[in-house]
C-alpha cells in the first residue's frame, strides 16, 4: 500500500514538474510578444523585398491564399473568401477542382483569348470539366457517356441533389427565391468504359505524369519540355466544341436529363437565347426605354 | 405601349437598319424576361440571367481575378437592393459587355431621398471627407503626396449590408422581428415597403458593421509598414489591439470603442476623422477627454481618465521614454515569474529525489563504515 502511495505521489510530482515547464513556455510569447510575430515578420519583409509590381503582386497573391472575410450581421456570418477589390459579396467558398489534370496546370480560371466569352467560358469551367469541350471522340461513331466528378477525388457521383432542390425552391415565394446555381462539388466529363468500371478520359496516372513532368521542368532542355508537353496534350481536339453543340434543342452534346437537370433546367440550357446572344448581337445596345430618366435630358 | 414604342422609333431615327436593330433588342428583351427567373427588386434588366452563375470570372490584363458573379440573396440584404444594377455601371450598354469603367459613388441614382426630395448621391459623404486626414487634397487644394494611399469608397467599404434587431419584448434581439414588422405591414402592404423601412431604420440605430471589421477595414491600409512609413504613422492597429479595448473586441464585444468611436467626434458624420493635431479632431489633446465622456462610452470618467497615451508604439527611436519602460517592465516580469518557476521546479525535484546530492555528505560515509 505504502509503495502504491509512493507512486502516485511521484507521478502527482512529475505532473506538477511538467506543468511548471509548460506553464513557463506558454507565459513566454504573453511577455515577449505573440506567436507568429516572426512569420508575420518574414512575410512582410517578403513584401517590402519584392521589386517590380508584378513580383509584389506575386508575394501578395501568397500571402492572400486562403484569406477570408467574415461579416456578422447578429442574425448570420457571412464567410467567403477575401477577394481584393471586390464589392459585391460572394457568400459561399469557392470550390477547387482538385481532381482535375488540366486545372493542375492551368487553373480555376483558365479562358483568356476571346475578350467576348472568355467570362463565359469560365463560367462553364465551373461546371464542366475541360475534357467535355476541349477533348472529342475522333472516330466516327465513337460516342462517350458523361458523368459528374467530385472535384474533391475526382470520383464518378451520383447526379447532385443541388439539381432537383434548385428546381424545388421555384415552388416557394417567387419574390425571396435565391436558387444556389453551382453548389454541385462536381463537374460533368466524358467516361469510357474500362472493363467492369467508367473512369475519366484523364485520370489519377495522367495527372501523376503531368505532376512529374512539372517536377522535373529543371532537369529538361527545351526540346524535351516541348516534347512532354505535347505527349501531355496529345488527346486534345483543335477546334474545341463550340456553344451550340451543347445549347441546342434537337441533339445536345450533354444529356442533360441523364445528368439529373430537372426538364425546366434542360428547356432553358437548350434554349438558344443565350447563344444567339453570343453569336448575333456584338452590337446589341440596351434600349434607353428600359432606363427611366436617361435619354430625357 | 404603343406610344412609347413610336417615340422610341423617333428617337432612333427612321433608318430601316436601325429598325431591324431596335425589332431584334425588342425580340431579344422580350426572351430576357420571360426567361427570367424571379430576380432581386433592383434586376429590371435581367442581368442575373448571366450573373447568377458562380464561376461568371476572368483574369484581367493587370493580373486581377474578377469575378462577376453576384449572390442575389446577399444584394437583397442591403440598402442597394432597391437600385438597378444600371445606376451604378452606368456604361454598360452592350452585350457581350465592354470593360466596364470604374463605378462612380457620387453619380445620382434613381432614388429620391425623401427629406429634400432630390435624387439620391454619395457626393455629401465625399464632401465631408475632404474635409478630413483622408482627402486626397491639401487644405489648398493641392493633391498630397502619395495619392494611391487615399482611400475612394471601395477601399473602406463592401457591398453594404443591413443589420436590424428588434426590442419587442424587451430584450435586444439581432434581426427583424416579425411580431415588430407586423404592426408596419398592417397598413403598408405595398412590396417590401415596411422591410426597407424596418431594417434600413434599425440598422442605422447601431453600428453599421461589427467592431471588428470596422478594425480590419482601417487595418488595410495603417496597418502596412510601407504605407506608416511613407506617412510617417505609428502601428496603431497592433497597438490598439493590444489594449483593453483591442482585447475585449478580439473576444467579441461589440460594446468597446473601436477606431471610429475614439476618432470622430460625438454627433459627426464617420467620415470626418481628422488628425490628432487638428483642434477640432476628437483625439486632438483637449478633446480627448470629451471624447472619453461621450454618452455611450465612460460619460461618468474622471478627466484624468483620458490623460494616458491610448496606444503607444513602442519605438525607441520616437518614444524612447516609453521603449524603455517597457522593456523594464517586461524584465522585471520575466524575472520573477521565471524565478519562481524556477524554485516551484527545484522544490518538485527535490520531492521527486529527496536523497539526491551533488557531495557526499562525509560523516554518513563515517557512521557507515
Amino acid at each position: 500500500m505504502n509503495l502504491f502511495k509512493k507512486i502516485v505521489f511521484k507521478l502527482y510530482v512529475i505532473f506538477l514538474m511538467v506543468f511548471t515547464v509548460w506553464y513557463g513556455h506558454f507565459m513566454y510569447p504573453l511577455i515577449f510578444g505573440f506567436e507568429g510575430k516572426e512569420m508575420a515578420a518574414e512575410s512582410l519583409k517578403d513584401l517590402g523585398e519584392a521589386g517590380t509590381d508584378h513580383e509584389k503582386m506575386f508575394v501578395k497573391l501568397i500571402s492572400e491564399h486562403g484569406k477570408k472575410s467574415v461579416t456578422d450581421l447578429g442574425y448570420k456570418v457571412i464567410d467567403q473568401p477575401y477577394i481584393e477589390g471586390r464589392f459585391h459579396h460572394i457568400g459561399f467558398p469557392i470550390e477547387p477542382d482538385k481532381a482535375s489534370l488540366c486545372v493542375s496546370c492551368h487553373g480555376n480560371v483558365p479562358h483568356d483569348n476571346s475578350k467576348e466569352v472568355r467570362s463565359f467560358l469560365n463560367m462553364h469551367a465551373f461546371y464542366v470539366g475541360c475534357e467535355t469541350c476541349h477533348i472529342q471522340p475522333k472516330e466516327a461513331g465513337e460516342s462517350w457517356r458523361f458523368r459528374w466528378y467530385s472535384k474533391e477525388n475526382g470520383d464518378i457521383i451520383d447526379n447532385p441533389v443541388a439539381l432537383v432542390e434548385i428546381e424545388d425552391s421555384y415552388k416557394e415565394d417567387a419574390a425571396h427565391n435565391y436558387p444556389t446555381y453551382g453548389k454541385y462539388g462536381a463537374k460533368i466529363a466524358p467516361v469510357i468504359q474500362k472493363g467492369s468500371e467508367l473512369v475519366l478520359l484523364s485520370g489519377e496516372k495522367e495527372k501523376k505524369f503531368a505532376q512529374r513532368y512539372v517536377t522535373e521542368l529543371g532537369n529538361l532542355n527545351s526540346e524535351q519540355k516541348s516534347q512532354i508537353k505535347k505527349v501531355i496534350h496529345q488527346k486534345v481536339s483543335k477546334t474545341p466544341l463550340q456553344c451550340d453543340g451543347c445549347h441546342q434543342e434537337k441533339d445536345p452534346y450533354i444529356p442533360y436529363a441523364a445528368l439529373g437537370y430537372p426538364p425546366r433546367r434542360v428547356v432553358e440550357l437548350t434554349n438558344t437565347s443565350v447563344v444567339g446572344m453570343i453569336e448575333k448581337y456584338k452590337e446589341f445596345y440596351i434600349p434607353s426605354f428600359l432606363s427611366p430618366g436617361v435619354g430625357n435630358e | 405601349m404603343q406610344v412609347a414604342h413610336s417615340v422610341l422609333i423617333r428617337d432612333v431615327g427612321m433608318n430601316k437598319h436601325v429598325m431591324t436593330k431596335w425589332i431584334a433588342v425588342f425580340v431579344f428583351s422580350f426572351c430576357m424576361f420571360s426567361y427570367s427567373n424571379a430576380g432581386f427588386a433592383g434586376d429590371e434588366l435581367n442581368c442575373v440571367l448571366c450573373h447568377k452563375h458562380r464561376g461568371l470570372s476572368r483574369i484581367d490584363e493587370d493580373g486581377k481575378f474578377r469575378l462577376f458573379y453576384i449572390n442575389q440573396e446577399l444584394f437583397d440584404s442591403g440598402p442597394h437592393r432597391r437600385n438597378k444594377c444600371k445606376d451604378c455601371h452606368t456604361d454598360i450598354d452592350k452585350i457581350p459587355h465592354e470593360p466596364a469603367r470604374k463605378v462612380d459613388c457620387m453619380q445620382e441614382c434613381h432614388m429620391v431621398e425623401p427629406s429634400g426630395n432630390i435624387k439620391f448621391s454619395h457626393k455629401t459623404v465625399e464632401e465631408t471627407l475632404h474635409k478630413s486626414a483622408h482627402s486626397p487634397l491639401d487644405e489648398d487644394g493641392k493633391p498630397k503626396p502619395h495619392q494611391e494611399d487615399y482611400p475612394g469608397c471601395k477601399d473602406c467599404h463592401d457591398q453594404p449590408f443591413y443589420r436590424p434587431f428588434s426590442f419587442y419584448k424587451g430584450e435586444l434581439k439581432a434581426g427583424v422581428s416579425k411580431r415588430g414588422i407586423s404592426r408596419c405591414k398592417g397598413c403598408h402592404t405595398n412590396g417590401d415597403f415596411a422591410e426597407d423601412f424596418y431594417e434600413h431604420i434599425t440598422t442605422r440605430l447601431r453600428k453599421s458593421r461589427y467592431p471588428m471589421e470596422t478594425i480590419k477595414s482601417c487595418a488595410k491600409c495603417h496597418q502596412d509598414p510601407e504605407f506608416q512609413e511613407r506617412h510617417d504613422l505609428d502601428d496603431v492597429v497592433t497597438t490598439y489591439m493590444q489594449t483593453f479595448h483591442g482585447k475585449m473586441i478580439a473576444l467579441g464585444s461589440e460594446k468597446t470603442a473601436d477606431c471610429l468611436d475614439c476618432h470622430v467626434v460625438e454627433g459627426e458624420n464617420t467620415h470626418l476623422i481628422e488628425g490628432k493635431e487638428v483642434i477640432t479632431s476628437a483625439v486632438y489633446k483637449n478633446n480627448v477627454q470629451a471624447t472619453c465622456r461621450t454618452s455611450e462610452c465612460h460619460e461618468k470618467a474622471a478627466a484624468q481618465l483620458a490623460s494616458y497615451q491610448t496606444h503607444v508604439t513602442y519605438d525607441r527611436e520616437k518614444y524612447p521614454l516609453q521603449f524603455y519602460m517597457l522593456v523594464g517592465f517586461k524584465a522585471l516580469m520575466a524575472c520573477v515569474l521565471y524565478f519562481f518557476l524556477a524554485l516551484i521546479f527545484l522544490e518538485l525535484l527535490r520531492r521527486l529525489f529527496p536523497c539526491f546530492s551533488f557531495i557526499k555528505d562525509k560523516k554518513q560515509d563515517d557512521e557507515v563504515e
